[in-house]
């Protein structure tokens, strides 16, 4: 296993390797723009953009948040036993990430499934549009994570692995992308309208 | 890994101090709710991500970035 130092106080050497940080923003740029849209469309409509968000439970979106930070900080730990050559722990950590990614997806699949249900669909009004296409392409980042993450728990727990801190950080990094965007979507979306 | 553990439990309460805040009808409470947003935010990608580590030039970035969004926002909201 490579055990390189990384000089990250290099302007080209962020965590994770410039290359990811290059997909984070351009990601965090398009969310972005997207809560921009959200809220001057709010101005158009702001009764229906209220009565709308009071239809969200935001109970759950504050649940999900707790369970995305969580799985962010047992990335960060499996990043930290990974660079101290801890394997066991570090798959550990990995293994606790994915299930706070799976807690979150099921979350979601279980409020997805309620406003369905009560015919709170794409189509519904301008928040519910807003509301399934950010919310739900949030969702696809997240699922492509877990892919990522469980390559790479394969990748480390693999006898004589080859895996980088590079790659691990990048990996990680992404993860992490995933819980930025969701702590500025989960205010924006559920409380302030 | 110390400030990992302490970020986790910042950022928890902070996640439960925005709910309450949520639950109130003042006049500034989405005021409160992104500046808390913008504080988590600059929380996971400098303690999780340890950007704390890395160059200025990615510190500024992503605060500056977290910033003209939230202002954005705001400006908008009111």
């Amino acid at each position: 296993m490579e055990s390189a130092k990384i000089d990250y106080k290099n302007i080209f050497y962020p965590p994770g390797g410039i290359l990811i940080w290059i997909v984070i923003f351009l990601e965090l740029i398009t969310f972005g723009m997207a809560l921009v849209a959200m809220a001057y469309s709010s101005k158009e409509e702001p009764e229906v953009f209220h009565s709308s968000r009071l239809l969200l439970n935001s109970t759950i979106g504050a649940i999900n948040t707790l369970f995305l930070i969580g799985s962010g900080y047992c990335m960060a730990k499996a990043v930290h036993y990974f660079k101290v050559n801890n394997l066991k722990k570090a798959s550990l950590f990995l293994k606790l990430t994915l299930l706070g990614g799976l807690l979150f997806i099921g979350l979601k699949g279980v409020e997805y499934y309620d406003k369905i249900e009560a015919g709170y669909t794409i189509g519904y009004n301008t928040f519910f549009l807003f509301y399934w296409m950010i919310t739900l392409f949030h969702v696809i980042h997240v699922l492509v994570g877990m892919v990522i993450l469980v390559l790479v728990f394969f990748g480390i727990c693999k006898k004589g692995t080859e895996a980088n801190i590079e790659n691990i950080e990048a990996s990680a990094a992404f993860w992490h992308m995933c819980d930025l965007i969701w702590v500025l979507l989960f205010p924006v979306i559920y409380l302030i309208f | 890994m110390k400030s990992a553990k302490i970020t986790l439990g910042v950022l928890i309460l902070l996640t439960l101090i925005s709910a309450l805040f949520a639950q109130q009808t003042l006049s500034y409470s989405a005021i409160i709710i992104l500046a808390l947003a913008g504080l988590k935010f600059l929380g996971i990608s400098y303690y999780f991500i340890e950007l704390i580590k890395a160059h200025v030039f990615w510190r500024f970035i992503v605060a500056a970035f977290v910033f003209i969004i939230l202002a954005i926002i705001l400006v908008i909201r009111y």
